[in-house]
């Protein structure tokens, strides 16, 4: 767990720095992770440890959003104007990005949906 | 009398001083909201994240802690999602090798689906009066928060807006996702889960790993590709939207 947490930690530090002096309109995180599938394609073979962090996390992505969204609510009384609008254009939009997703792989794959 | 009170008060100010108490009531509020979602048969409405943000909410609010204070501590948790989204590298690159004929449906969905949840968004926003501020935030709420907050800056919109949106995108997708995949009749695991981690991003996620690994493991693969297509295309994107729109 600790050496996966490491490997992921200095590519997670790369990027920011990448970010902060090389690219600025590319948020650190997503350098770090395409240098990190890079490094991936280069050794052709994920090691054990970081699976085990990666599969971690992205079972329980959800409880990393908790300190932001507790933030996200108390902002909510200032967009009570906007309510109806943004309440609409979120569940729309969502419902629409997967319809539009989903029927675009059944259409285009040959495999049965 | 005051002698004996103080103690408690000490202590109290020493926990609520320390990150302990907000790591504690972060990680409280989500292994209750996992428990609950369990004890509803994983229904989707009893999504856990949201039962846990309503939790945090309601007991730092019953305790006066401002939010501020609140995020001091809960930061340790907040940081890891930058890291988080390293880590889908993994999902990716396994996802990528084991890809084989599915790889053009894969990536039309994932071009055709970017596009429609930023189109989407933003002309209901639009047509609905939003203002400026709201429909700019809008474009990057459909990837994963910390990729989001920072496509959001580099646009000129508030990464706090849209950090809002894209929790809010992720909590409602999670809970809609069942039942307009239903309704359209898709059973296939694999594209199921893509079509999630399109729309959904990390919320969506953990619901698709909670119901079948196969829809888990194709939706982490779509958050992180859709994370990579938003944060290099968005900023060039969204002022041609924001033209055409005008």
């Amino acid at each position: 767990m600790i050496i996966g947490l490491t490997q992921i930690l200095i590519f997670q530090g790369l990027g920011e720095l990448c970010s902060k002096f090389l690219l600025p309109t590319i948020p650190g995180p997503v350098i770090g992770l395409v240098l990190l599938l890079g490094f991936l394609f280069f050794k052709k073979e994920i090691n054990p440890h970081l699976v085990l962090v990666s599969d971690t996390f992205s079972q329980h992505l959800g409880l990393l959003f908790i300190p932001a969204a507790v933030g996200a609510i108390l902002y909510l009384p200032a967009l009570k104007e906007h309510a109806a609008a943004i309440v609409l254009a979120l569940l729309g939009s969502v419902a629409i990005t997967f319809a539009v997703s989903v029927l675009i792989l059944k259409y285009m794959s040959k495999e049965p949906s | 009398m005051t002698t004996q009170r103080l103690p408690i008060a000490e202590i109290w100010v020493y926990l609520s001083g320390s990150p302990l108490f907000a790591l504690v009531i972060t990680l409280l509020a989500y292994q209750t909201g996992l428990m609950l979602y369990q004890r509803f048969n994983r229904n989707p409405l009893a999504n856990p994240v949201g039962i846990a943000i309503l939790i945090v909410a309601v007991a730092i609010n019953a305790i006066d802690m401002p939010y501020a204070e609140y995020f001091k501590g809960a930061q340790f948790v907040h940081f890891l999602l930058g890291t988080a989204t390293v880590s889908l590298a993994v999902p990716i690159y396994r996802g990528i090798n084991g890809i084989g004929s599915r790889a053009v449906p894969l990536f039309s969905a994932l071009i055709g689906g970017a596009l429609a949840s930023m189109l989407s968004a933003v002309a209901i926003a639009k047509l609905l009066g939003a203002d400026q501020m709201i429909i700019k935030s809008m474009y990057a709420k459909s990837i994963t928060a910390p990729i989001a907050m920072g496509v959001s800056e580099t646009i000129g919109a508030s990464p706090t807006l849209t950090a809002v949106f894209a929790v809010a995108t992720g909590i409602s997708g999670a809970i809609l996702a069942r039942y307009v995949l239903d309704f359209l009749k898709i059973s296939a695991w694999w594209q199921r889960g893509f079509a999630i981690g399109i729309g959904a991003h990390g919320i969506g996620t953990s619901r698709a790993f909670s119901v079948h690994p196969e829809a888990g493991a194709y939706s982490s693969l779509a958050m992180g590709l859709h994370g990579i297509l938003g944060a290099i295309a968005i900023p060039w994107i969204a002022p041609l939207i924001d033209r055409f729109l005008a």
